[in-house]
């Protein structure tokens, strides 16, 4: 690959936007769907209930404790289809939440403890023991690490002149980033997506800029962005080589 | 099998002879209870 350049804009522990530039539009949705498809994470794959007096069916349950995100280590702890046992029971009246599930684990948790499963009423009991496997967003979408994953162009705004004094006054609307004429990088939230807002006496052109994308991700919270986006990365990384070693005479 | 009075709230044991009635109270309404196997769900 010939020269990119990455730099962040917004950053915590489970959202962050990044520009990158020097990438073809090829290039940047195969890092998409890599954070999507091809970062494995762990998910409830078999529930056994041993007892189940709540108002919901078994499967209706399963299926629920089955999208509940659960912490993944991605440092080689685990391989795929690798399996980890929760067990959950509590009796009613309570509302039964993630993070009453008990791990065998330590390393491999819910990561977040407040998704209710269900509602308890007085008498109904759930009782049950689920089997969380490694797997991949492309097999089920509750494997998937990254949720909420895209990338726009950035756009670079020029003032080319004054405003004219009679013009409607129309705002404006741009999403993303945009990259002003001195180079700063802004967030168009800062001023409510309205261009009109930040440039209120000029007549603004908007570009996009070739080969440089905004990227937005998101992770379920098996694990922190960078460790996502790295993943993701590799896991191109690694299929690029496998194909150079197939092709090879 | 083994069946639940909907009214005395009894457990009711049915055979072939007595026909779908509680041999507590008369009442002609029985509920199945679940079985008490552990039922194993693939997620899907």
């Amino acid at each position: 690959m010939a020269d990119y350049d990455v730099t962040f804009i917004e950053r915590d522990d489970t959202e962050a936007r990044f520009l990158v530039r020097g990438v073809t539009p090829a290039f940047a949705n195969g890092i998409r769907r890599a954070m999507i498809a091809d970062v494995p994470t762990f998910s409830i794959d078999t529930v056994r209930f041993i007892e189940n007096s709540s108002v919901m069916f078994d499967e209706q349950l399963a299926l629920r404790l089955g999208l509940i995100p659960l912490t993944t280590p991605l440092g080689g702890e685990f391989d795929e289809d690798d399996t980890v046992t929760l067990a959950l029971d509590v009796e009613g009246p309570e509302t039964a939440y993630s993070g009453d599930l008990v791990s065998s684990d330590d390393m491999v948790q819910p990561a977040e403890e407040d998704v209710p499963i269900i509602d308890l009423k007085d008498g109904q009991r759930l009782e049950l023991e689920a089997d969380a496997v490694l797997g991949y967003g492309q097999d089920h979408a509750k494997h998937q690490g990254g949720v909420a994953v895209g990338y726009r162009h950035l756009q670079r705004v020029e003032v080319v002149g004054d405003r004219d004094e009679f013009r409607d006054d129309e705002p404006e609307i741009v999403r993303g980033v945009i990259e002003t004429e001195g180079g700063e990088l802004v967030p168009t939230e800062e001023f409510d997506n309205d261009l009109t807002e930040r440039y209120p006496d000029s007549e603004v052109e908007v570009h996009d800029v070739e080969n440089a994308f905004v990227f937005d991700v998101e992770t379920d919270g098996s694990f922190d962005v960078d460790t996502l986006v790295q993943a993701g990365i590799d896991s191109i990384r690694g299929r690029a080589e496998e194909l150079k070693e197939a092709v090879q005479l | 099998m083994s069946y639940k009075c909907s009214r005395c709230k009894r457990d009711v044991e049915l055979d072939s002879y007595g026909g779908v009635r509680c041999p507590y109270c008369g009442h002609r309404v029985l509920l199945k209870e679940r079985a008490p196997d552990v039922k194993e769900v693939d997620v899907e």
